[in-house]
């Protein structure tokens, strides 16, 4: 069990805040079956704050169970990482969640570690690379908080940024076809990547009405294409980049690279730098300017 | 006994394929499934692969008829059945694997309504199966009483020895294919019989049924549920997870109805005309899909919709794990 600074500071402050009546509830990590798991805890009672923990492997954003109770009256204590602060911002901003309901525990995240290189290497936290999302974090410092469990760290240079998405740009019309093709081929339709997701905040999705049935149930390779592409689309500009979509996926699509290609197109288009980074910026995309870039004129 | 020798293997699979289409454990980029042999494509890694073998019986997605509305009325055209033709070998299945097309056999056969297109698939298929020598980490399929060294209800058993598989026929279907295999396959050295692999997860099924029968608003299901992302992951990969959906794909004045496979993980797979959902909140939904495997199965058709394979264990993304429920179950106190 990893008592690090971090992990004893949360307990405490979970106990705190609970013991104090200040939140009914905290979400955080805690461990699972496997050293390589941290999935998320949810603590109610001070005496079970000593199940939090943080880390190499506390990948789950805690921030999408705020939608659970979206119109409940509870106060939660949330730990939020980086990513998970920038999903909370935009859960705010999407008018998902008012600001009071939620007391915000940042942890600066010095970056995670890949479960799955854990899991066929065996090798100890130390020697595993980095997970796939933290490669190319900007924003490792919580956005939002009320307090910091920790000192603040430097952003790290982005490994090789949008490099996916410079390798699919760099190949031609049919190959990206047959590259998209071949992969949504094998998409099992399970939703795990909509479920996980921060910017998937609808309260009804489109893809789950039977009438009308705008995505037929039928698992091929055209309706597994229109699941994804359509989904891509819906988020972009509310994409936090966080990766947890790619994360999830039991057949291993790379969504990343549609979304990062999403993020570079708005950010090209309209230098539009991140979603979810404060409460003020919106989308560029949930609004309109008269001198938008109009290409399709 | 008959005794395959490693080398030997590419002319067994050659002497398989020549009996029909011949699926085997595969490795991607992205994880393991069965696909139809290749040269060199067998992967073979403990435990079962990412993929569960329900597919080549139930497919994700099947069309059961066409129809066209005409003058006269409407004409429905069947959709052939899944031929006999179709004659498929199924090489590598593990152990919980095996036991999973019994669990399947349970609904789709012995249920009181025999499912054609099941049938046709299962008739048309040999199960060769392979002993597991070595346990996956997410492997407990001793849970439920299964010998990972043995297969009943495979037509084929291959028990992995040093150098080679012991070879045995263990249905009429299973001697059919290993006459035309017999070329390739040499008389049984002298080996033990192996001891059985070990597992990291310690784990048993004992006594859960029916503790679980009286737990249905017990309030381990208040917290079990609440880190569940209500996605399809652990029903889409589990072996024995068998609920379909029948819909139709309308095109104007003709269609086809098709089913395809569904998860009581999703809303929609309990919504009933006017609105209602009866299992209305994760809660509900977790809990049944736990109560299915553990106790309604074991109830009805005295098997359990579990076999231990481990595939939502390892790809469940918050580690909702159905051996740490099991655990929890006979830990707690049965009173509320």
């Amino acid at each position: 069990m990893p008592e690090n600074e971090v992990t004893l500071r949360m307990r405490r402050r979970a106990k705190e805040l609970l013991a104090g009546g200040e939140v009914q509830q905290v979400i955080g990590w805690e461990k699972g079956t496997f050293w390589y798991q941290s999935p998320p805890v949810f603590i109610r009672q001070p005496e079970e704050a000593d199940r939090l923990v943080w880390d190499d492997f506390c990948l789950a954003n805690p921030a999408i169970y705020l939608l659970d109770d979206r119109y409940g009256q509870e106060r939660v204590g949330l730990f939020v990482k980086g990513c998970d602060a920038r999903a909370v911002v935009r859960l705010i901003q999407d008018r998902q969640l008012v600001r009071e309901r939620v007391y915000l525990l940042g942890i600066p995240c010095p970056g995670l570690k890949d479960p799955e290189a854990a899991r066929t290497t065996g090798r100890e936290s130390a020697q595993l690379p980095p997970a796939r999302r933290c490669q190319h974090c900007l924003y490792p410092n919580p956005v939002l908080y009320d307090e910091l469990l920790a000192q603040t760290v430097a952003p790290r240079p982005p490994l090789a940024p949008r490099a996916a998405v410079k390798a699919l740009e760099a190949k031609g019309v049919e190959e990206r076809f047959r590259y998209w093709r071949e992969h949504f081929r094998r998409c099992l339709r399970c939703f795990a990547c909509r479920n996980v997701c921060p910017a998937c905040n609808c309260t009804a999705c489109l893809f789950d009405l039977a009438r009308p049935t705008w995505l037929a149930k039928e698992v091929d390779p055209a309706n597994n294409w229109f699941y994804g592409l359509v989904r891509a689309l819906h988020v972009a500009g509310r994409c936090i980049e966080c990766g947890e979509c790619e994360r999830v996926c039991p057949v291993g699509l790379p969504l990343m690279a549609l979304n990062e290609k999403l993020a570079k197109d708005l950010e090209e288009l309209f230098g539009f730098k991140g979603a979810g980074l404060d409460l003020e910026g919106l989308p560029p995309l949930s609004f309109w300017q008269p001198d938008d870039p109009d290409h399709f004129a | 006994m008959p005794w395959l020798k490693d080398e030997a293997m590419p002319a067994f699979l050659a002497a398989l394929q020549s009996q029909g289409r011949l699926w085997v454990p595969v490795e991607e980029e992205w994880g393991s499934c069965l696909a139809v042999w290749e040269e060199k494509s067998l992967r073979l890694t403990p435990g079962p692969t990412l993929l569960a073998a329900k597919g080549l019986f139930l497919p994700q997605t099947e069309k059961l008829f066409h129809y066209r509305v005409e003058a006269e009325g409407a004409v429905i055209s069947e959709s052939e059945p899944p031929a006999a033709a179709a004659r498929q070998i199924v090489f590598g299945l593990r152990p919980c694997d095996v036991a999973a097309v019994a669990v399947m056999d349970k609904v789709f056969l012995d249920g009181g309504y025999v499912d054609c297109a099941y049938r046709a698939r299962r008739e048309a298929s040999a199960l060769v199966a392979l002993a597991c020598r070595e346990a996956a980490p997410t492997c407990f399929c001793r849970a439920f009483g299964l010998d990972p060294l043995a297969a009943p209800g495979a037509d084929v058993l291959l028990l992995p020895l040093e150098g080679g598989y012991l070879v045995r026929a263990q249905t009429a279907k299973g001697e059919e294919l290993l006459a035309q295999a017999q070329g390739v396959l040499a008389q049984e050295p002298a080996l033990d019989w192996p001891a059985p692999p070990a597992f990291l997860l310690e784990v048993t099924a004992a006594g859960v049924p029916a503790k679980l029968a009286a737990m249905f608003d017990h309030p381990l299901w208040d917290n079990l549920y609440q880190k569940c992302l209500g996605c399809g992951i652990c029903t889409y990969l589990c072996p024995t997870c068998y609920c379909f959906d029948v819909q139709s794909a309308d095109r104007g004045t003709e269609g086809y109805r098709y089913r395809c496979w569904d998860s009581c993980m999703f809303p929609e797979y309990t919504l009933m005309a006017g609105g209602h959902n009866p299992r209305p909140t994760k809660k509900e939904r977790v809990r049944n899909r736990f109560l299915h495997k553990l106790c309604y199965l074991p109830e009805r058709f005295g098997v359990f919709g579990c076999v231990g394979c481990g595939r939502c264990l390892l790809k469940c993304p918050v580690n909702l794990d159905i051996a740490a429920v099991l655990k929890k179950v006979q830990e707690v106190g049965t009173h509320v």
